[in-house]
């Protein structure tokens, strides 16, 4: 295939339709949009609900972690983790109440999983710390959630004893150092139902 | 679709926006829905994501309309602001798929398995579109749909001249290979 044909190819592609009442309906939904919230004046930052709640979030996860970093109550987690704090944790469960799967964090932010239907049982928080070389990443998960590691599909799971499993066809780990797989990487867990929430 | 050359109505409808007449806004948007769609469309491959980041598009412009000196063409500088919230979108959305959670990703590939394509060949293209990297699925929308140049890709996307040149040239390479199948379908 050559230039053109590949651009003629590329330029006979035509986009599914957009239904006219869409089409009608997306300026009015703009000008709605534009008279509650802005104008070009005034408006260099959009300061949506959303964003409060965030930036209030946040405001709440540093102060709980200077709180709980100043009562040295978390030297087992490392100290810029914000997924450590169980305030932070217990808000964001408040918040999506059996919808939580997973709060995921790496070195570009916080990210929330969520499940579409309230179907997530309430169970013990599980915090997972990775390494894998220089790139770090940790989440908070629930016993019975499926995350990925190092490209392999790995259920985490706690025992009786608050132990944490992370447990794939190809995969084993769990805290009392039993590793089948994954020697290669740095992997911490912590139980956080034995943390009073 | 070549973005649309700016006129003395459009002018006049960008300084009554400015002074928060939202109507004249709405006209705006009216005028380039179209374009701005197509282009989130081409980036994202799902109908619900484009629509959002569509709007998200035509809100932020709205918000720094002032800062458009009327130094490019006001479609241009919609779909610089269109493009770059996609490649955010992306950023955002690879990120959900990297931090070992498929549920993200399952969410993805639902909504971009989204059909409504009018043929097959369209299909394809968009699906061959989706598995380019987003910077090379940018430039090929910015070059081929938007029929910018070089240069003022490179200037929607912040980046030099050689490095379109070369995101065009290595999302060609791949897009033959995925499409390879179809040269004869066509002719």
């Amino acid at each position: 295939m050559n230039k053109p044909e590949l651009e003629s190819i590329l330029k006979s592609a035509r986009l599914p339709e957009i239904p006219g009442e869409s089409l009608e309906m997306f300026p009015r939904r703009i000008v709605a949009s534009l008279k509650r919230n802005d104008s070009p004046a005034r408006s260099a930052r959009n300061f949506s609900p959303h964003l409060a709640w965030a930036c209030g979030l946040a405001a709440c996860v540093i102060i709980a972690f200077a709180i709980g970093h100043w009562s040295g109550r978390m030297e087992t987690i490392p100290a810029t983790d914000n997924l450590a704090s169980t305030t932070f944790i217990r808000e964001t469960l408040a918040m999506f109440p059996n919808r939580l799967r997973a709060i995921v964090q790496d070195e570009r932010g916080i990210n929330l999983v969520l499940s579409e239907n309230a179907d997530v049982p309430i169970s013990s928080p599980l915090y997972v710390h990775i390494c894998d070389g220089g790139h770090c990443s940790s989440l908070v998960t629930f016993s019975g959630q499926e995350i990925q590691i190092a490209g392999q599909k790995v259920t985490v799971l706690a025992d009786t004893h608050g132990s944490v499993i992370l447990s794939g066809p190809h995969f084993m780990w769990s805290d009392n150092g039993q590793v089948y797989a994954g020697g290669h990487l740095k992997i911490t867990t912590k139980n956080l139902g034995l943390i009073p929430m | 679709m070549a973005c649309m050359a700016g006129s003395d109505n459009e002018s006049q409808l960008i300084e009554h926006s400015l002074s928060g007449d939202p109507e004249a806004y709405a006209a705006l948007v009216v005028q380039y829905q179209a374009m701005i769609r197509a282009v989130t469309f081409r980036m994202t491959g799902s109908p619900d994501d484009a629509e959002e980041l569509a709007q998200d598009a035509f809100l932020r412009a709205y918000r720094q309309l002032g800062s458009f000196g009327g130094g490019s063409k006001f479609s241009t500088w919609l779909c610089k602001i269109a493009i770059n919230l996609s490649l955010d979108w992306r950023r955002r959305e690879s990120r959900r798929d990297e931090i070992h959670s498929k549920w993200a990703a399952e969410t993805v590939s639902e909504n971009s398995s989204d059909g409504g394509f009018p043929d097959e060949l369209s299909r394809r293209v968009q699906e061959a579109l989706n598995r380019l990297p987003a910077k090379q699925r940018a430039a090929i929308v910015l070059t081929i749909y938007e029929n910018q140049s070089h240069a003022e890709a490179a200037k929607t996307l912040s980046c030099t001249e050689a490095t379109i040149s070369w995101r065009v040239f290595a999302a060609r390479q791949k897009l033959k290979r995925l499409l390879k199948d179809l040269t004869h379908e066509q002719t």
